[in-house]
């Protein structure tokens, strides 16, 4: 799986370069929209990288190589998830340091970070299995799916702090504890399935 | 022992069926699978490396069921090239270098870099701006350098120039020279198997017609040239196939154990036989 992860970072390493740009300007804009959208955006990379294996047919060599296809479905999961942490650390760090440089932007907030984080993992949960069962080409209805399940999850988490903040209410506790045993449920159900679809398409 | 073994296989894919295909290619030698497009090469190749599985029937390589979690680990003894690189566009010789030795526990990194020099490809060129034949040598370099014991390739030397091939064909001889090396490959460019295969195997419709040692093939078979008439002196089943010369005349491929005494008859090439085979598959 090592290898599988290792080629997917090459693929998108040019790609990585703009991502990581993005990342600066969305993580110092002082709202937290922005760097909310740009962690859980972060967990969508790895269909840049099915849609570079699609385009080159890398499955076909895959298949001939000593993989097992648990770990051709299972890498695409662990490189979104790695994405996504890389993402919310990064993010974290260039929150704390912009505010400690202006004192006029907010501190970053832990707690929507996580939860971003757990947003990025139902969201790959939820459209993988669609991917491998369809293709990235032919996955083009997923992928608006996506873009609104991205946007619409870092609105929500954004208009929930703004409306903890204003009530001076705990943040929701429910969805604190909520959101990460959704994601974990659901990347149980999605994994078996992608790999039901992976076998079936190769067939 | 036999370094692949092939048994009743049948694969259906609805329009195009692979049918009882049996096929054993012994350690040590290499096997030429030849047959028009859509025979049903690179099928038998993705149903032997274990990436299809078959309606029935049951495939081995190396002494092990590729249906079983052991052939995994056999895959390592396993190089394979298929009819293009298929490595994403966007690496370089030395990235592909890097996921392959996450890949292979046996890869060489230096044996690697041998070939790429050998090869003259540039380390930090992207694979996108290879030509034809520098992709298909790096998938070539990169099958050997897990120092494999079977080769399986999938029209590995089409669309390169005679140079190239020339030199990929010596290559495949030196990995030969091992006793335990085995290569199955198939290709269209038949001279290049004549060259280099000990047997013949000619798969026709998803059917396997035969699977024979090149040098009995060569002497089963002669080309005869001569009129209709006197071809009509050979018994129906000595004529494989026949066709009309530009001279009024006609070529066949003919039995050389059936044939009347008397009659002269050239020697075929591998070609010739795999041609004649065709059309006589046809005309039955």
């Amino acid at each position: 799986m090592k290898a599988l992860i290792l080629k997917d970072f090459y693929v998108l390493w040019r790609h990585f370069r703009y991502f990581l740009a993005l990342l600066l300007i969305f993580s110092v804009i002082p709202k937290s929209f922005s760097a909310t959208f740009i962690v859980i955006y972060a967990g969508m990379l790895p269909y840049s990288a099915m849609a570079y294996d699609e385009r080159s047919k890398w499955e076909q060599l895959a298949a001939m190589l000593p993989y097992s296809n648990r770990d051709i479905v299972l890498s695409k999961y662990v490189f979104g998830w790695l994405c996504t942490l890389a993402a919310a650390v990064l993010s974290l760090g260039l929150q704390a340091l912009a505010s400690s440089l202006w004192s006029a932007l907010l501190s970053p907030d832990f707690r929507v970070t996580a939860l971003a984080v757990c947003s990025a993992c139902c969201i790959l949960a939820l459209t993988l299995p669609m991917m491998f069962r369809f293709g990235v080409e032919k996955g083009r209805m997923v992928m608006f799916l996506m873009i609104f399940l991205v946007c619409g999850s870092a609105g929500i988490l954004n208009a929930m702090v703004e409306a903890a903040d204003h009530s001076r209410l705990v943040f929701p506790v429910l969805v604190v504890a909520g959101l990460p045993a959704v994601a974990l449920v659901l990347t149980a159900v999605s994994i078996p399935l992608s790999l039901r679809f992976y076998l079936a398409r190769q067939q | 022992m036999n370094a692949i073994e092939l048994s009743h296989l049948h694969k259906s894919f609805g329009d195009f069926a692979i049918r009882d295909l049996s096929l054993a290619v012994p350690g040590g030698t290499i096997c030429g699978l030849v047959g028009e497009n859509g025979a049903g090469k690179s099928t038998t190749i993705r149903l032997l490396m274990g990436a299809l599985r078959p309606d029935s029937g049951s495939a081995s390589v190396l002494g092990t069921d590729v249906s079983s979690p052991a052939f995994r680990a056999v895959k390592e003894d396993i190089g394979v090239v298929l009819d293009e690189a298929y490595f994403p566009e966007s690496l370089h010789a030395m990235q592909v270098g890097k996921i392959l030795s996450a890949t292979y526990r046996q890869w060489d990194q230096a044996l690697y870099e041998h070939y790429l020099a050998r090869f003259s490809l540039p380390e930090k060129k992207p694979f996108k701006d290879y030509s034809r034949g520098m992709r298909m040598k790096l998938a070539i370099a990169a099958a050997l350098s897990h120092r494999p014991k079977l080769l399986v390739l999938d029209e590995a030397t089409a669309g390169l120039d005679p140079i190239a091939r020339d030199e990929i064909l010596d290559l495949f001889n030196e990995f030969t020279r091992q006793e335990d090396h085995t290569i199955l490959i198939s290709s269209h460019i038949l001279s290049d198997l004549e060259k280099l295969c000990d047997y013949i195997a000619f798969l026709h419709q998803g059917q396997l017609l035969f699977c024979e040692e090149k040098d009995t093939l060569l002497e089963r078979y002669g080309l005869f040239t001569d009129s209709q008439e006197n071809l009509d002196c050979f018994q129906p089943e000595a004529v494989i196939a026949a066709e009309r010369n530009s001279y009024g005349g006609v070529r066949a491929l003919v039995r050389r154990d059936m044939a009347p005494a008397g009659f002269q008859m050239e020697k075929p090439s591998v070609e010739d036989i795999v041609l004649f085979l065709v059309k006589g598959a046809k005309n039955a």
